[in-house]
This record gives structure tokens, sequence and C-alpha cells, in this order.
């Protein structure tokens, strides 16, 4: 895959001004979740790697489920661009009235599964990929999961099944952001190694820096072009809250609204471009 | 009318809807490690359609959820404490809320699994299930109400929970032309003083009880409420309102089970009257001495609801 990663790069700070517009105006919603994945769900999207060329319910389409619903809001911006969700959209996120909600769920167009509660959407992920693999049919199934999301037992329920029926078009995607809500999952409950856990459950695994393309576009192009019968998972080191200096890696910041000085503040950080790779 | 049949009704159902995996190679059955007589022909067969997901219910349900929005027709199957408590939560997001016209099947409700104890009974499977948005919820009470269950999952999929015995159960309605699965309840034996409404297992104790109260000159009528929800109001009110006096038997706690949903149905339609609900009250039981001890024990077996409705008329 030939992606262009000056306009990745350049997308990837529109994705965050468009997030911080939408969480500022209803102060409402998940910017630290979301910028952690921020570059990963760029490359997705416009690195040429999700491809839905009948629109949003293409039955050939790459699927993609941010299983860390939180986050979920994070496609919006980008379901707006697709001409999948109409723009005006924007400036009723969980109005009444609004198609936009605080969880995304299949009512808008572009959404793929429920989510909220955390590691449904590793196994229903795991569901397209085992029936496109009954089908014979060639798309992929993206999804991302939190760091802290591993914790939940199911997630590994569906590690065994992935790797035991060879669904090698299955890419689990791992934030692996290093934060629950309140603490450092390390402080938590150990999780490191997470690499050798899906490595020894018979994933492929890459480990990566999410936030630098130089790092992503090889890993989802290795996705793609590999031979390999496993399953892949991409553990993507990333920094929760990336772009906002005051947010970044700090427990505190998940659903917390800024002051008007640190709006202001985040603002300035963000017309200058964090992302430089 | 009440000769055992020759086969289980998880045999039964299975078998039913092996038929139509033949023909439709979109419909897929997920299995927690849960056998079935009538299964070892469907997974040699039918190698691609049945698919053991490990002792993993969670993932089981979630999977169903993702096949299902993709196509497929799935079942998902498992003695029925896991096929429900353990993954009640998946069930409420993947397939509640994501709408998915799935089929559950729990094998072993109520006390089904002899000599296990609480973690094999499932005594609140009904109450959980029938909370769930959108849930069809059955209980049939005998193979020809299991055979006629397991081709509407096919013919109009949607989103059940299929409560199966785990032993044989005596036939009921192989010759009955008043039986039809869309109705949701049948009167299966007539009375006039006394009314049983039940399901599944324990039906079957209130016609042993219906025969006995006969020799009292009482005379008891029993209703197969197999479809709890949704509730067929008209037709329970139609059927119950000849007799004087209403029971209700389940194999599964009272709160929020089968005799919950009947009195809310009645009450509901602007039919309230007082019901005598037996079910097992607040308490696991450990004891020895299989289903029959147990359904002692809980004063649900034969000679306990003979005595109770013996009251209701003193």
């Amino acid at each position: 895959m030939e992606a262009n990663t000056p306009e990745l790069i350049r997308k990837s700070q529109w994705l965050r001004k468009e997030l911080f517009d939408l969480v500022v105006k209803k102060q409402k919603g998940h910017i630290p979740s979301s910028y952690s994945i921020n570059e990963m769900l760029i490359a997705l999207y416009y690195g040429g790697y999700v491809q839905s060329p009948a629109g949003p319910k293409d039955p050939n389409r790459d699927r993609v489920i941010i299983s860390k619903g939180h986050a979920a809001m994070a496609l919006y911006p980008i379901l707006i661009d697709k001409g999948y969700v109409p723009g005006s959209e924007t400036a009723k996120f969980t109005d009444a009235d609004g198609m936009l909600r605080m969880y995304a769920d299949p009512s808008i167009p572009g959404i793929e599964s429920v989510t909220g509660s955390l590691g449904h959407g590793v196994g229903i992920a795991c569901g397209y990929a085992l029936a496109a693999k009954c089908d014979g049919a060639k798309y992929s199934t993206y999804v991302i999961a939190g760091d802290g999301e591993c914790y939940e037992g199911s997630i590994w329920e569906t590690a065994l099944f992935a790797a035991h029926h060879k669904l090698n078009n299955f890419c689990l995607i791992v934030d692996r952001n290093g934060l629950c809500i309140m603490d450092a999952t390390e402080n938590c409950v150990k999780m490191d190694p997470l690499d050798e856990k899906f490595r020894s459950f018979g994933f492929d695994v890459r480990k990566i820096d999410g936030h630098r393309y130089s790092q992503i576009l090889p890993a989802l192009n290795d996705f793609e072009a590999r031979k390999s019968d496993r399953p892949m998972a991409i553990i993507m080191d990333t920094v929760k809250g990336k772009g906002i200096s005051f947010m970044e890696g700090k427990a505190g910041w998940h659903n917390k609204m800024m002051s008007p000085q640190e709006t202001e503040k985040a603002l300035a950080e963000l017309n200058q471009n964090p992302i430089k790779d | 009318m009440s000769e055992q049949n020759k086969d289980l009704p998880r045999d039964v159902f299975i078998q039913t809807i092996y038929e139509e995996a033949k023909r439709n190679k979109n419909l897929i059955f997920l299995c927690c490690d849960l056998g079935a007589k009538a299964l070892d022909e469907f997974r040699v067969k039918l190698p691609a359609q049945f698919i053991h997901t490990g002792i993993s219910e969670q993932h089981m349900v979630d999977m169903a959820a993702g096949l299902a929005q993709c196509g497929k027709l799935v079942y998902v199957y498992a003695m029925a404490p896991f096929a429900t408590f353990r993954c009640f939560e998946q069930i409420k997001v993947a397939l509640g809320a994501m709408r998915q016209p799935v089929t559950v099947i729990g094998v072993g409700v109520g006390f089904g699994y002899d000599d296990a104890g609480p973690t094999h009974y499932a005594t609140e499977d009904l109450s959980c299930m029938r909370t769930i948005a959108g849930m069809e919820v059955h209980t049939p009470a005998d193979n020809t109400c299991v055979a006629e269950l397991a081709k509407l999952t096919y013919t109009k999929p949607h989103l059940r929970y299929v409560r199966l015995d785990r032993k044989y159960l005596n036939g009921l309605y192989s010759d009955r032309s008043d039986f039809k699965i869309e109705d949701g309840l049948v009167e299966t034996a007539p009375g006039k003083d006394i009314a049983i409404l039940s399901s599944g297992f324990p039906l079957h104790t209130a016609l042993k009880v219906r025969e006995r109260m006969k020799e009292q000159g009482v005379d008891v009528g029993v209703i197969d409420v197999f479809r709890l929800k949704p509730l067929n109001v008209q037709k329970l009110v139609a059927l119950t309102s000849k007799y004087k006096k209403l029971v209700t038997l389940e194999e599964h706690f009272l709160s929020g089970g089968f005799g919950s949903a009947i009195l809310e149905g009645l009450n509901d339609a602007g039919h309230a009257r007082s019901v005598l609900r037996l079910g097992v009250h607040d308490e696991y039981y450990f004891e020895n001495g299989g289903r029959k001890n147990v359904h002692k024990l809980a004063r649900i077996d034969e000679g306990a609801v003979y005595d109770s409705v013996q009251q209701l008329i003193k």
C-alpha cells in the first residue's frame, strides 16, 4: 500500500481538531482515548486499508470496530468526511434529535457494532472474520481494543478461537496507552508483556509506535501482504491524550472537561501538529 | 398422551434444524461443549456449519452476533445456566441491543442436572432472559412442541431463548389439532374449578395432580404456557376466565419467574386476580437425591403441589 504520509499527518491534525470541537462545544465525550488511536484511524481510513466502494453497507466492505466504545466517537468526523453522515450532525452531537451519540451504535452509517461495554467488539469482530471465511469473502476485519479492555476475559476466549480457526483476516489492534480510568495498567494489574501473550495465543504480532506512520503503515501492509494463516495483533504504544500536553499520559482526564484556560492552551497546541512522522 | 417420547428434547430440536442446515448453508450451530445424539451426525456431515467454540460462552455469544450481522442464521447451544447467566451481558449487548435474531438454546432447565447442585441448576434463567428487550422465551413440554418451535426458529428468525428439558418428556400434542406454536399457550387438559398454569417439566407434575384431584371430585384444568414472552394475553384471559381459582407451577425461583409473568399479564390486561404461585423459594439446594428429592425439598413435587391445591379448595 502506497500511502502519502504528509497527507496523513495533515489529516491527523484535522481529526484532532474536529474531535476537540465536538467535545468542547457539548462538554461531553472522551478526548484522551480518541487521541491515542487518532493516527491508526487516519491510516486505516485514508491510507487505503479500509475499503467500502459501495458505501457503508457494502457487503464486501472491510469492517472496523472500535471496541473501546468510549473512543468510537473518534470515527464521527471520518464518517462525515466519507459522506456517510450529514455534516449537520456535528452540531447535534448527543442532542435529542442528533444521530451521533456519546457511544456509537449501528444506527449511525459506518458504525458496525454497539460498543461501550468492554470486550464485546472483539468477539463480534471475530464473528465477521469467521463469516468471511465461511463465505470465501475477501474483506478484512479490524478491531481496536484498549489495553485496559484486555483485562476482560472474553478477549482471550476470542484470541484462542481466532488462532485455532486461522482467521488471518482478523486484525486486533491494541491501543497500549498504559492507562485505565484511575491509574496506569501496570499499577492496577500488570499486563506486560502483551506482545508475548498474543504471540503465545497463536497471533502474528507487531509492536509499533501508534503515533508514527513510519511504523503504522508497515504493520498494516504486513497484515495485508502476509502469507501466514494466523490472526494478527498490532500492539501499538500510544499516549493517552496525545497532542494536549497536560493530558498526555495522565490518569484523570478520561472524560474530564477542560477549563476555559485549558481549552485555549490545548487549542494552541493542536494548531502546532504534534505528529511529525 | 402420556407415553414417554423416545427422543430427548435436544435431539428433536437439533435433528429438526439439522434438516434445515442441509438446505441452508448459512445456518451455523455454535456449541459450547454440550453433546447430543443428534449432533454426532450434524458435526460430521456439516463440519463447516458446526463449530465447537471451546468452553467460552461469552465469546460464543459475541461472535454469534457478528455472524448474524453477516447474514448467518445462528444458534448458540450450552447447558442452560451457562448459556444464560455466564454470558448475560453479552446477550444483553450483542444480541439484545444489537437486535440480532439468534436462537439461544439452554439444556437442563430447572433442576434438570440431577445431583449437580446450584452451579448446574437454572432456576433464574426465565427471569433473566425475559427481561432482555426483544427476547422471546419458550419452554416446550413435549417433543411436538419442541419440533414446531425448532421450525419456527428458521422460518421466522428472531431473538429467542429456548429452554429445553434435559430428560425424556411424555408426549402431549402429537394428535392435538388445537396445538398451535403461534398461540404460545394451550389448554393441555380441560377443567373448570382450578387451572394449573405451567410449562416444561412441571407441567407433567400438574397433569398428575389433576388426576388425583379428579378422585376428589375437583375438576382441575392444566394450561401449558409454552411461550412466556411475548405472552398471548388475550388467549390467557380467554382460557383462564372460566376457572374459579388459578395456580402457577414452576421449577424456577418465584421472583420474576413464570408466575410473576402470568400475574403481570393478567394485571396489565385488566384481569388482575389472585393466583397461588408455586415455585422455588429463595434458597439454593445442594442436597442429594436427584431432581425428585430437590422437588420435594422445594415443595414443587407432586405431593406438595397436591397438598397446596387441596388447601386452595378448603
